[in-house]
């Protein structure tokens, strides 16, 4: 069992970024409080915000880029992603534009209610009492200095210094100077021993005194500290002016410069108002961008975790629709979704396992067809199988060789569309077609129809085919071409026939003709010319019918003796030439023969051969009564992977009738007059006796026509 | 008393990358009133053993500086004097920097401006802010180098006013970085120092 191993979606460095993202808000947030020693970088932590900001579109936008390839691509677990991506961005982004909205809200409300008119107004007039106080003492010191002035209008120069000394003093004044026309320092006293040179007035206080004749003004002399300087004309021959510094009272100067701070402060506030909320604005921007965009990162990470099994199972699935069964998927994780690919790996293993037991199965059964199709196509049999409605389902090879069709291309059609294409097997296959439609049992039936060959004849054997359930799921049928097999056992009959008849008959015909003799030698010379006239034409008649007879008796004997004939190589050709030759005396009969060039050897007796072609060529002389032409075609020929030697004799008579050509092998069968009706019987006795055949050709349409074939053999063998 | 300070990149970094930002944002304010400083005239010359520098400075504030300004807003700007020697492959070889600070600020109980130098701490009051101004505007006979240490190489005289946003109040940096109203800096003014 796998140890169970608990892993977070997310790695320390996406945790330590987080942190980063976290301390960097909370130190802007910290920056923007007035007293904070962070205002002086909080342009560099918005920037920094700001790029991480940037940075995390940046991955977002990959991730995005990435999953909308996946989902082109159409690859496992792509659409899964952009159902959870698109739930969780709308779960997160909806609060979260609540609260910013309402936080956006709550900001403004908040930095508006913090300035209105009234407070606005009171600022002002603060600010306007403080001058209004200020402006009331800075008059009276201006008067005061006036009166100081006239006093010193009629003070002798030399005496300057000792009166405005006692000016100072009972002005109260901080320092007093007198100042020429070019504001060059004639007398001056002040409060501070160590100050030796007064305080000047500066070129802008000149002008204003200039003009106005008059200058008064608060001057603040050091940090925190208020003088009136007041600057007058004093009256004399010679323009002179007076500068009198008064000090501002400690406690009108502290609250004079408490409202002025808070005016400052009010006015500064009030005019960064926008700019404040535009701040806050940023601030709370850039935290909801970076915590929607740092959680939509970390989201497309978790979710990549979460349907990294899907995907492999997705795949894996995959794998096996395509056919490999063998597919094994790695188990990341003890949960359910582990629990689903531990499951799958176990399907994929029974399915691998119960496919290779299918497939051997299925070998074994292919094995096994293929041994029951060998044995079936090696059957001298023909077997036709038909499904449920009687159509054809399986032949084999026999099946082709007995009907000469190529049953196997008319899978799935019925015997009667077979029938339609060969008007020669019609008959027997509508029979057969009939047979097994009607049949409820086993039958079996002879069949006779006139093949290529001649007539031919099936013996079929047919069987309704019955299902475990008693359903019938069709039919075979099993037939044979017992032709050959029934003419053996006719041969066979006719032979012992003509045996016997030669043993029966052939014996008393020499006592018949003897005694027939003995009468005529006996009683000739003593009968009437008349009679004895009448006995020896009885008697030859007797003589000649009893030599009729014998020949008849010979014949028999011929066709019935066993074979005994010596068995040497022939060129047939060179054989019918000689045979031919026998007939050239008949002027009226053309003899038109084609041989296949080169040698036509057989194996054979050339006596019997001889008299096969005697017999033939006599009958077709007899057949055009000896006016008319006689074809002979010599050829060589392939049947059933054995070379033959084909002979084609054609005549152009009256040619055989359709109700003889079935028989017209037997013995006994003639259309001749005279006639044993034995020769055709004898020809095709000897062709057989060779391993050859013959038949007549069903399909010449004028005169008579027979086929010969005989096995050739090679012309070393005939050497040999 | 001239403070010899440190060059400042964090600072540069800040106004290149607000420089950026603004002028992406505000593509379409480039036909905007240009409220930069500048340097009407410069003069060096040897006196005794060193190079004084005499400038006339000329400031602008904009419609937006002067109510901030007005508000109570404090506004500092620093005048940068750079010695560098030129170089053909890599960047000007800083000799010597000098930095001169004032601050202007607007006192709203006595009506006056009063200016303070950053270096010196001495300040003065003004009635009028053209005053004001025009007491920072004018640099006069500063020394900045001994003649025998610039008597080694060629040296220019880089000279340059640079308003400082970092020093304004912190909710208006983001704007002042934005905002071509707060454009109140020169372009740096280059002179050569003749021996």
């Amino acid at each position: 069992m796998a140890a169970s191993k608990i892993t977070f979606p997310v790695n320390a460095y996406v945790i330590v970024l987080f942190g980063f993202i976290l301390l960097s808000l909370q130190l802007m947030s910290s920056a923007t409080q007035e007293s904070s020693e962070l205002g002086e970088i909080y342009s560099w932590l918005l920037l920094i915000n700001a790029l991480g900001s940037v940075i995390l579109l940046g991955l977002v936008g990959a991730n995005i880029v990435a999953l909308t390839r996946q989902l082109k691509k159409r690859e496992a677990g792509s659409k899964l992603t952009i159902r959870m991506m698109s739930l969780f961005v709308v779960l997160a982004l909806a609060p979260a534009s609540i609260v910013f909205y309402f936080s956006m809200q709550f900001l403004h409300q908040s930095i508006d209610s913090w300035f209105n008119v009234e407070i606005d107004r009171a600022m002002k007039d603060a600010l306007e009492l403080s001058q209004a106080s200020l402006d009331q003492r800075m008059r009276w010191h201006l008067k005061q200095t006036q009166q100081l002035a006239a006093q010193l209008e009629t003070t002798a120069p030399e005496l300057l210094s000792l009166e405005i000394e006692n000016l100072r003093v009972l002005s109260d004044a901080n320092e007093i100077a007198v100042f020429s026309d070019p504001g060059k320092i004639l007398a001056s006293s002040s409060t501070n021993p160590s100050d030796i040179l007064p305080s000047l007035p500066d070129e802008n206080s000149w002008l204003q005194l200039r003009q106005n004749k008059d200058y008064v003004a608060l001057a603040p002399v050091h940090e925190n500290e208020l003088m009136i300087r007041v600057i007058t004309v004093i009256k004399t021959s010679k323009p002179q002016y007076l500068q009198a510094l008064y000090p501002v009272p400690v406690r009108i100067a502290d609250l004079a410069d408490s409202v002025e701070f808070a005016f400052v402060r009010y006015q500064e506030m009030n005019f960064l108002r926008h700019s404040l909320k535009l701040s806050f604005t940023l601030a709370l921007c850039l935290v909801l961008l970076m915590s929607l965009l740092a959680a939509i990162w970390v989201a497309f990470i978790s979710i990549r975790h979460i349907i990294a099994p899907v995907k492999t199972l997705v795949k894996g699935t995959q794998a096996v629709a395509s056919g490999h069964y063998g597919q094994q998927l790695p188990v990341i994780a003890q949960d359910d979704l582990g629990f689903l690919v531990e499951s799958f790996n176990d399907m994929t293993q029974r399915i691998a396992k119960a496919r290779t037991e299918s497939r051997l199965a299925g070998l074994e059964i292919e094995n096994q067809r293929a041994y029951l199709e060998t044995i079936l196509s090696n059957l001298t049999a023909g077997v036709i199988s038909f499904d449920v409605n009687f159509k054809i389902r399986t032949a084999n090879q026999a099946a082709y060789r007995i009907f000469r069709i190529q049953v196997n291309q008319f899978i799935g059609h019925t015997l009667l569309q077979l029938a339609a294409i060969s008007t020669e097997l019609a008959e027997p296959l509508v029979s057969i077609q009939s047979l097994i439609e009607q049949a409820d049992d086993i039958w079996e039936q002879r069949i006779a129809f006139l093949g290529h060959s001649g007539r031919q004849e099936l013996l079929c054997r047919g069987t309704p085919l019955y299902s475990q359930d008693g359903l019938r799921v069709g039919a075979v049928v099993v037939f044979d071409d017992v032709t050959d097999l029934i003419q053996a056992q006719k041969n066979a009959a006719w032979g012992e026939v003509a045996r016997r008849l030669a043993h029966e008959i052939k014996n008393p015909l020499t006592p018949i003709q003897l005694s027939a003799e003995r009468l005529q030698h006996k009683l000739a010379d003593k009968l009437e010319p008349t009679d004895a006239a009448i006995l020896e034409r009885s008697t030859k008649t007797i003589v000649q019918q009893v030599e009729a007879m014998k020949e008849m008796v010979d014949d028999f004997s011929e066709y019935a003796k066993p074979s005994k004939k010596q068995s040497v190589a022939i060129d047939l050709a060179t054989l019918v030439q000689e045979v031919l030759a026998l007939y050239a005396l008949k002027s009226d009969v053309e003899f038109k023969t084609y041989f296949e060039p080169g040698l036509l050897p057989i194996n054979g007796d050339p006596v019997s051969i001889r008299q096969v072609l005697h017999n033939l060529i006599k009958n077709a002389l007899e057949a055009i009564e000896s006016k008319g032409v006689i074809g002979i075609d010599l050829h060589r020929m392939q049947k059933n992977n054995a070379e033959f030697i084909e002979i084609w004799l054609t005549d152009d008579g009256p040619g055989i009738k359709e109700e003889h050509i079935e028989k017209i092998f037997e013995p006994y069968v003639t259309t001749k007059a005279k006639g044993t009706g034995l020769g055709l019987a004898i020809v095709k006795k000897i062709i057989e006796e060779h391993g050859g055949a013959i038949r007549v050709d069903v399909n010449r349409k004028t005169g008579a026509g027979f086929i010969l074939q005989l096995p050739a053999i090679h012309a070393q063998s005939q050497h040999s | 008393m001239l403070n010899h300070a440190s060059p400042m990149p964090s600072a540069k970094i800040m106004v290149i990358f607000w420089s950026l930002l603004c002028g992406m944002l505000t593509l379409n304010t480039s036909h905007a009133e240009n409220y930069h400083a500048h340097i009407d005239a410069i003069s060096i010359q040897a006196i005794n053993h060193d190079y004084c520098l005499s400038a006339q400075v000329n400031y602008a504030l904009s419609p937006k500086a002067l109510e901030a300004l007005q508000n109570g807003v404090a506004l500092y700007w620093t005048i940068r004097i750079k010695l560098v020697t030129p170089r053909a492959w890599l960047w000007d070889e800083t000799i010597t920097e000098l930095n001169l600070g004032y601050r202007l600020q607007y006192h709203a109980l006595l009506n006056m401006y009063r200016v303070k130098n950053e270096n010196s701490l001495g300040q003065q009051n003004y009635s009028s802010l053209t005053t004001a101004l025009a007491s920072m505007a004018k640099l006069d006979n500063l020394p900045i180098i001994k003649t025998d240490v610039a008597n080694a190489s060629d040296i220019l005289v880089k000279l340059k006013v640079e308003f400082e946003r970092e020093a304004l109040p912190l909710p208006l940096r983001p704007v002042a970085y934005l905002s071509p109203s707060w454009s109140l800096s020169s372009e740096w003014f280059t002179w050569p120092l003749v021996k």
